[in-house]
């Protein structure tokens, strides 16, 4: 049974040494509330996986614990825990010698319940039930993992990268599949795709050599970071960037506009108007960009890219 | 009493190996041509009644063959014993590179792992299918083989016992074996390598045993005692020093 109160993901301090003295994973800690749908993000190699594995049982932590509902793995009722957590893994391998029904089926036992008909038909996996799992298309494996995930209606969604391989318009069937399995679920969405993420989480964990680095709310994130103006002027960017400097302003250059922070744009816009075209600079575009979530990853990770 | 998910997924790794012919050709060919066709050759080309004179002098024979000096079908129970004892190692071994190894080899791992079980479950599960199918498999060829040995006056009850306990010591072995190498091996080539280079020793000391310990039961009671041994080195070592984390990686 859960512990009453307990968080349906909670990871305390863990530390994950491999052989050869590789640290995948350096005292992380994070809890996902019930409902909470958190993007796990970070660099290649970061530790993403292993932490998905971790909260699956698959792998133990060398140091500190994982809980799912409260119950770490060493517990006799994680496996109850456990039922209630649905799982897409990484591009697995899929059976030559077992039907799409056969699998189902040995997931519907292992979860105790489920109704393979409904998650068949909502899958749009009807003509494939008797199908050797490895003979679906790529889009059609997905939407296998999205339904065994389903099966046995988890409180809780680990979904590790569940649209990478993927053309855009299987990426778009799961991302749709995505939207309707999770509202009322606590997720946890590993990804590298970060419109993804954005367009269907709420937080974001974000992982760094091993270390949590941030765990916040995605629209808190955007007011730590200010919006930018994107100016463009008749004479260019770099009379733009001049006429900006004179002005007491900094502003950075990309392409042919000039990018400039503006922490209040509703009042900093109009007025930063005024002054260029006093100035005689004709500028004749000023458009409000919002920092996406691939801006503020890259912020946060500090990539060299990232805006200064 | 096995854990349900143990038994769903024993199911599961029955079927598919019941469905692959390739692995039940090779599970089962190797060990007809050991433990049945080899043996029932001896068995069947002596007549116990007219046993052929050997010719050996019983000084010049090492201790193990010093019974052939005098007893022509000494030499048919002596080779037999290496012979059923390689039937219990290979059976397995060849069984276990398609439970273990193709899975992981086509990464359907991750599927299981997916799934609300154990890892250690999902490492038993296989076992027990490896040990499902080669148990009756070995078992069925050696009571074949003692049926005709016990009926053509052959071999005594103890005798017969002997091999019982040679063959379960083996599987005992090979399964734990099997264990191993699937830890170590990330194909099906790797692993018949490693198969190879665990059991080619186990297979030369088991015929050493026979020329140089003087008495069958004994003989066998030393090789039975070398499998049970390696039985405990291999789990240990595949349990504390590589781990089933490495099935993963």
């Amino acid at each position: 049974m859960a512990e009453p109160g307990a968080f349906p993901l909670e990871v305390t301090d863990v530390i994950k040494d491999y052989p050869g003295s590789v640290r995948a994973l350096d005292r992380v800690s994070f809890r996902i509330a019930p409902g909470e749908r958190a993007c796990l993000l970070g660099p290649n190699g970061a530790g993403k996986t292993t932490l998905i594995r971790l909260l699956t049982g698959a792998l133990s932590p060398s140091y500190g614990q994982v809980r799912l509902f409260g119950l770490g793995v060493q517990h006799d009722d994680f496996l109850t825990a456990r039922r209630r957590v649905g799982i897409v893994p990484q591009l697995p391998g899929m059976y030559r010698d077992f039907s799409v029904d056969d699998y189902l089926q040995l997931v519907r036992d292992l979860y105790g319940r489920g109704d393979i008909a409904e998650v068949v038909e909502g899958f749009g996996l009807g003509p494939y039930t008797r199908r050797p799992m490895a003979e679906l298309s790529g889009g059609m494996q997905r939407r296998l993992s999205l339904a065994a995930a389903l099966l046995g209606s988890p409180d809780v969604l680990l979904l590790d990268e569940p649209t990478v391989g993927l053309d855009p318009v299987a990426m778009r069937d799961v991302h749709s599949f995505l939207r309707r399995m999770m509202p009322g679920r606590t997720v946890l969405l590993c990804t590298h795709n970060l419109a993804e993420a954005e367009a269907l989480c709420e937080s974001a964990v974000i992982l760094q050599q091993g270390r949590v680095v941030l765990h916040e709310r995605i629209d808190a994130l955007r007011q730590r970071i200010p919006a930018l103006l994107a100016l463009r002027a008749a004479q260019g960017p770099e009379r733009l960037l001049a006429a900006l400097t004179e002005l007491g302003t900094s502003g950075r250059r990309e392409e042919d506009a000039v990018l400039v922070p503006s922490p209040e744009p509703t009042t900093q816009a109009p007025e930063l108007l005024r002054r260029l075209l006093a100035a005689g600079v004709d500028v004749y575009e000023c458009r409000l960009v919002t920092p996406s979530l691939e801006q503020l990853f890259l912020d946060i990770i500090g990539a060299p890219h990232a805006r200064t | 009493m096995l854990a349900p998910e143990v038994r769903i997924l024993l199911r599961k790794e029955l079927r598919q190996l019941v469905r692959n012919r390739g692995a039940m050709l090779t599970a089962l060919f190797l060990p007809v041509l050991i433990m049945l066709i080899v043996p029932l050759a001896q068995i069947l080309g002596v007549n116990p009644d007219r046993p052929p004179e050997l010719g050996f002098a019983k000084d010049s024979l090492p201790p193990g063959l010093a019974a052939v000096g005098k007893d022509p079908l000494a030499f048919m129970r002596l080779l037999l014993m290496p012979l059923v004892g390689m039937g219990g190692m290979l059976t397995p071994a060849l069984t276990a590179s398609y439970t273990f190894i193709a899975e992981r080899e086509a990464r359907t791992m991750e599927l299981l792992v997916a799934l609300p079980v154990r890892v250690g479950q999902i490492l038993l599960a296989k076992l027990l299918a490896v040990l499902a199918l080669a148990t009756p498999v070995c078992l069925a060829l050696l009571a074949l083989d003692a049926g005709l040995l016990l009926a053509r006056g052959m071999g005594s009850i103890g005798y017969v016992i002997a091999l019982l306990v040679l063959v379960l010591s083996s599987l005992a072995f090979s399964s734990t074996t099997a264990l191993l190498v699937s830890l170590l091996a990330r194909d099906i080539r790797t692993s018949s390598n490693l198969n190879g280079i665990i059991l080619t020793p186990f297979i030369f000391v088991s015929f050493a045993v026979v020329l140089l310990v003087p008495g069958v039961i004994l003989a066998a009671a030393i090789t039975a005692g070398m499998f049970i041994l390696g039985t405990a080195g291999a789990l240990l070592f595949a349990m504390r020093v590589i781990t089933f984390e490495r099935m993963l990686r």
